[in-house]
């Protein structure tokens, strides 16, 4: 056994130097390390980085090899004002720029939807068998039938009569209806929901349906459906031509 | 055995058993249910799942962190040995210097794994790593008369050592970094 004082953890000839080598090893460290990550920053202000808008996995509706023009909805099935975009605008959009844009759709489920999380999970797990588009189709082209009550009038919080519709939507786009259920419920599913809500959050979305063409947020200054829609197609346009 | 050593052995040797314990645990859950998200997958980044369920998590075709649970047990039983008085034998020291040898190169080996092969981190494996490095470091300057002059600069070369595998870190996963600056 060496004696204590050659001991390296406490050995007190040449503290100073241990010192202050150690600290500048780590102020050098920081330092760099800070002025790189803050560098970065400047660079590509605005928007938010690709990774927050469209992690690794999102769903595309529709997807161009070099992704020209991206773009990005954060939706909630519930909403009635995402169920009326998706009727006047994005259905057709959707097909007419079919293989000429990527199209990706977001979770955003807002708290005031009681069924908008059940939804989406819905819309995940068939994701989870490749049918993502199928559900979300199914989702908003049947949205009166699961969204809202029986007469129509106000938004639906029957999880079970919602939760049946699910199910044939499933049955109707070819699932295999076990591990549908399966997913539905698990915590994998829910985590990729919750990643859509932070990630709407880190990037200002606050209200359904917010768009993002090419990572800047899309403003219509239109009230309608019909002036939104042309805002929405030509600045798609001015993408592709630039 | 100094008590600085042996308290670097009781309290690195006790977060890496409870790492290791953690570890062993979610593993468990895993293969009794397979959906099981364990408590450390954050996002696709920091994430345990991808990183248990890899390959070079069961290198020797067991489960990595039951190398762990018997060997830090072992470290902190030499720590708490030592803070009762018990000055190791040389055989004793060199034993534990080629046991931490073999746990550092394993842990960087896991290393390079993570951040190449896999691209996930795992918060507990985090912290197995950062214990083995102080561990190697101060059992081998404590073994090995050769390294007598690097006592001088002893936590220098610490610092350096975990810059150097900031760096990787920060480097290997740099878009996921400024996604959250940003």
């Amino acid at each position: 056994m060496p004696s204590k004082t050659r001991n390296p953890v406490t050995a007190r000839r040449g503290v100073s130097l241990n010192v202050i080598l150690t600290a500048a090893v780590v102020v050098v460290a920081i330092a760099v390390i800070g002025i790189v990550l803050l560098a970065n920053r400047s660079d590509d202000s605005g928007g938010g980085s690709n990774e927050t808008l469209r992690p690794a996995g999102s769903h595309t509706l529709s997807q161009v090899a070099d992704d020209k023009v991206t773009v990005v909805e954060f939706l909630d099935f519930q909403c009635p004002a995402c169920a009326s975009f998706y009727a006047n605008i994005t259905k057709e959009l959707e097909k007419d720029y079919a293989g000429r844009f990527t199209f990706v759709p977001r979770n955003f489920p807002l708290q005031s939807h009681p069924l908008a999380v059940p939804a989406a999970r819905a819309a995940e797990a068939a994701g989870k068998q490749g049918k993502y588009a199928q559900m979300y189709h199914a989702l908003y082209d049947g949205y009166a039938s699961w969204a809202l009550t029986e007469d129509g009038k106000s938004m639906s919080d029957d999880l079970p009569r919602a939760t049946a519709r699910f199910e044939e939507f499933a049955t109707a786009a070819g699932l295999d209806l076990d591990r549908f259920r399966a997913d539905v419920a698990s915590p994998e599913v829910q985590a990729i929901i919750d990643q859509g809500v932070a990630d709407g959050t880190k990037l200002g979305v606050d209200s359904t349906p917010t768009f993002f063409i090419n990572g800047e947020k899309f403003d219509p200054q239109g009230s309608t459906a019909g002036e939104v829609d042309r805002e929405l197609r030509a600045a798609i346009d001015a993408g592709l031509a630039g | 055995m100094s008590r600085a050593l042996a308290w670097l052995y009781t309290v690195g040797g006790g977060l890496g058993l409870a790492a290791a314990i953690a570890l062993t645990l979610e593993k468990i859950a895993k293969l009794g249910d397979p959906t099981y998200v364990p408590i450390c997958s954050l996002n696709p980044v920091i994430s345990c799942g991808s990183v248990m369920d890899s390959a070079q998590a069961g290198v020797f075709g067991f489960p990595n962190p039951l190398i762990g649970i018997a060997a830090f047990a072992v470290v902190v039983t030499t720590g708490v040995a030592g803070l009762a008085g018990f000055d190791p034998p040389r055989w004793y020291r060199v034993g534990l210097a080629v046991g931490t040898t073999f746990g550092v190169v394993f842990v960087h080996w896991l290393i390079a794994s993570s951040l190449y092969d896999i691209h996930a981190l795992c918060p507990y494996c985090l912290v197995v790593w950062i214990v083995m490095i102080p561990l190697f470091w101060y059992t081998a300057l404590d073994t090995w008369p050769v390294l007598a002059p690097l006592r001088t600069v002893h936590s220098a070369v610490l610092a350096l050592w975990y810059v150097v595998i900031v760096i990787l870190v920060l480097i290997a996963f740099w878009d996921y970094w400024t996604s959250l600056f940003n």
